[in-house]
């Protein structure tokens, strides 16, 4: 059977904007939660949100757009993008390079690229306002391409010259796990060599507000607090933006090139709840089906995973459904494996989700920690019965598992090895 | 014979009814829209806006095209001269075409429709495009490149005494290149062991280019066409040669009509080398004559039209298909 590896991983998340300084959030658990200015209106209850540091993207108008210094843009470039496609170009940039990618290692028939966001409201809204205000005639002829769900893909294939498979990923919370999987499969079908695999998420006002219609975010004033997942005072999500790309390659393209990955994909799998459209199911009925199709699908036994990062969001019913899976699948579920949710330290990145963590997964098994779940004061007596991983270890997990599920009951799961 | 230039006909066009007066509110809206443009871009909107008068156009559209051209390539809208080509000159694709003219229109509160944009491809272009859309009137004949083979085939001048590699041409002058190779026969007598193009070659260039205009820009008389066999030099004023020119120099030769009045044209002339000046002719008048014009029977035009289109479409697709 043909092997993929993750041989490459780029971050503006956040917890940081490059992997030493993710690491160095993950083992000192150091979230990236602050009051949101955006939030700060009587009307509106939530305060607190996953901000990405270091950029401006607050405008319509991409050249009033900041970014960090060491990154370029030509406004030919920047004048088609959402907030999160500069995010992913700033991330797939990092991802190249320490990949040790070439030009033409990037921009061949056999290198492909899958994304997920939910688009960019932001802009949607901006562009449909002046539908309405000015004629459509008055508008950006870009106005499209910079707001749909799509515009990830659409922005970085043509800017990165992608050649290979490319397209987009959206299933809501279990987009870019999605993303993830589907590019395992291009691999280890011989369909391409290479895949980049990019979520990314605006995570501004109106990426976020709207979920509070749903009453799912955390209503929480202290950053300190306000992301909990697994703990019984949890009050919902703390939304996030940003973007993480991961690189995955074929055996023979590893040892072409001579890199060391940081772990193997060892397989992956999916179900659907087939329950609710924004509930996930009370057992966690089909997370539960994903877990075991991944183990399967990666021929190893529950005992040996050693590590869950979890999906939990902080939200009063998901937890518990993802807790009561996990329990179902793993017979040892009290003292093995190790479970967290990063999204204590991030928030819940949406459509970016599935992609930022399996890259907190593999850089644990590469530099030597597992990551702890944060913010837990007395955990959930719903929550008990699975072994939740409260501070940082320094241990290397051999074998992590990574679960996502998203609107609809979509569910995924993904297997990682220590290499 | 009324005069046929599109260029002296618009100068005495009166100024556009403002539509409604200019507001504090629509000062603000235009400061917002010309917010990354010159200060003097602005200053030229607000005039134009407030008075109507075209004058300040040409210093809106440079302002609004300058905004959207890489700043390494600013500088040449320094002396934007109208031959300026968007796309390949200032790096211009249709996308920002488009993002132009939107800025354009919301600037001027003007209309522009998909097919007229097809036709500007010069600076020269947009800025005669924009002065007669404010003014109501028709837009002028798009500039039509035109290549050696066509200058040749209509030339009534041949070579070795046709000075014009290539050329593009609308109803408000042309422009037109031509290398000094070294190898015109000319050369080897003037002067003995130091090869400089004649300024008398050089005059005979715009003349020759005039004759190109007179051809191919000029819009004739309904059911008349310019002859090429009546097209004669008559006279030329104010001719000054200001740099010495030799092999491997690239002239940029443009002349603009000044005055139409049967029998004669009058044109201005400049040739330039880069941007350095080389010489200037205030006047240069030729004499010409028309035709009937032989009338092309528009069915057999049209089918000939497809066919070609046809044709030309078809060998890309078939390779396309052997290539995959």
């Amino acid at each position: 059977m043909p092997r993929a590896f993750i041989t490459g991983l780029g971050f503006i998340t956040s917890i940081g904007n490059d992997s030493t300084v993710v690491e160095q959030s993950l083992r000192n658990l150091k979230h990236g939660f602050e009051l949101y200015p955006a939030f700060d209106k009587p009307d509106i209850p939530c305060k607190v949100m996953g901000t990405v540091k270091g950029f401006f993207t607050d405008s319509a108008d991409q050249e009033d757009w900041t970014y960090p210094k060491g990154y370029a843009f030509k406004r030919e470039l920047m004048r088609t993008m959402a907030p999160h496609g500069l995010y992913a170009h700033c991330a797939l940039t990092q991802a190249i390079t320490d990949a040790k990618l070439t030009d033409l290692d990037v921009s061949n028939l056999n290198t492909g690229l899958y994304t997920s966001s939910g688009g960019s409201p932001m802009l949607t809204n901006y562009h449909h306002g002046r539908v309405e205000a000015l004629g459509v005639m008055r508008c950006s002829p870009f106005g499209i391409v910079a707001s749909i769900v799509g515009t990830l893909n659409f922005n970085l294939v043509a800017a990165f010259k992608i050649q290979g498979s490319s397209c987009g990923f959206s299933s809501a919370c279990a987009s870019s796990a999605h993303a993830l999987g589907f590019a395992y499969d291009e691999i280890t079908l011989g369909r391409q060599k290479r895949m980049f695999v990019v979520g990314a998420e605006d995570g501004n006002k109106d990426a976020i507000l709207p979920f509070a219609g749903m009453r799912t975010l955390s209503l929480q004033t202290d950053p300190n607090i306000a992301s909990r997942p697994f703990d019984g005072a949890r009050d919902g999500f703390v939304g996030t933006g940003g973007a993480t790309v991961l690189v995955i390659e074929s055996e023979d393209e590893v040892i072409r090139r001579g890199v060391t990955p940081y772990c193997e994909v060892l397989g992956w799998g999916q179900a659907s709840d087939g329950y609710n459209v924004a509930i996930s199911h009370p057992e966690g009925a089909g997370l539960q089906v994903a877990m075991k199709h991944a183990l399967h699908a990666s021929k190893i036994n529950p005992d040996q995973v050693d590590y869950i990062n979890a999906h939990a969001t902080s939200t009063l019913i998901g937890d518990i459904s993802e807790v009561k899976a996990i329990k179902a699948v793993f017979p040892q579920a009290s003292t093995k494996p190790w479970v967290s949710s990063t999204k204590a330290l991030t928030g819940h990145g949406l459509s970016l989700a599935g992609a930022m963590e399996s890259a907190f997964s593999a850089l644990a098994i590469k530099k030597g920690f597992t990551p702890g779940s944060a913010h837990i004061s007395k955990v959930d007596q719903a929550c008990e019965g699975i072994n939740i991983l409260q501070k940082t270890e320094p241990v290397a997990p051999r074998i992590v598992m990574k679960n996502a599920s998203g609107f609809g009951g979509a569910n995924v799961s993904v297997i990682f090895k220590q290499v | 014979m009324a005069d046929t230039s599109h260029a002296s006909s618009v100068q005495k066009a009166p100024f556009i009814a403002l539509a409604k007066p200019f507001s504090p509110e629509d000062e603000v809206a235009l400061r917002e829209a010309l917010k990354r443009c010159s200060p003097s871009t602005f200053e030229a909107a607000i005039q134009f806006r407030k008075t109507g008068n075209p004058e300040h156009l040409p210093a809106v559209v440079i302002g609004v095209v300058e905004r959207y051209v890489e700043p390494e390539l600013r500088v040449k809208l320094k002396d934007a001269a109208d031959d300026l080509r968007m796309i390949e000159d200032l790096g211009i694709d249709s996308l920002t075409m488009m993002e132009i003219v939107i800025l354009v229109e919301d600037v001027l509160q003007m209309t522009i429709n998909n097919e007229e944009l097809r036709n500007l491809r010069t600076v020269g272009d947009v800025k005669a495009f924009i002065d007669c859309k404010v003014r109501g009137l028709p837009p002028p004949k798009p500039t039509k490149f035109l290549p050696i083979e066509h200058i040749a085939s209509v030339m009534p001048i041949q070579p070795p005494f046709l000075f014009i590699n290539e050329a593009s041409v609308s109803s408000l002058g042309a422009s037109g290149k031509y290398k000094i190779s070294g190898q015109e026969f000319f050369l080897q007598g003037h002067f003995k062991d130091n090869p400089v193009m004649p300024a008398s070659i050089m005059l005979e260039a715009l003349g020759q280019l005039a004759v190109l205009y007179l051809l191919e820009g000029l819009v004739p008389e309904p059911g008349k066409a310019v002859s090429p066999n009546m097209i004669f030099f008559t006279g030329c004023e104010g001719v000054r040669a200001h740099r010495i020119c030799k092999p491997g120099d690239i002239l940029s030769l443009s002349i603009k009509p000044k005055r139409q009045k049967m029998p004669l044209a009058t044109f201005e002339g400049m040739i330039r080398v880069g941007q350095e000046k080389a010489v200037i002719a205030e006047e240069i008048t030729l004499t010409f004559g028309f035709v009937d014009a032989v009338v092309a029977p528009v069915e057999n035009q049209a089918t000939e039209g497809a066919q070609l289109s046809a044709s030309s479409i078809n060998p890309p697709l078939h390779a396309a298909v052997i290539s995959s």
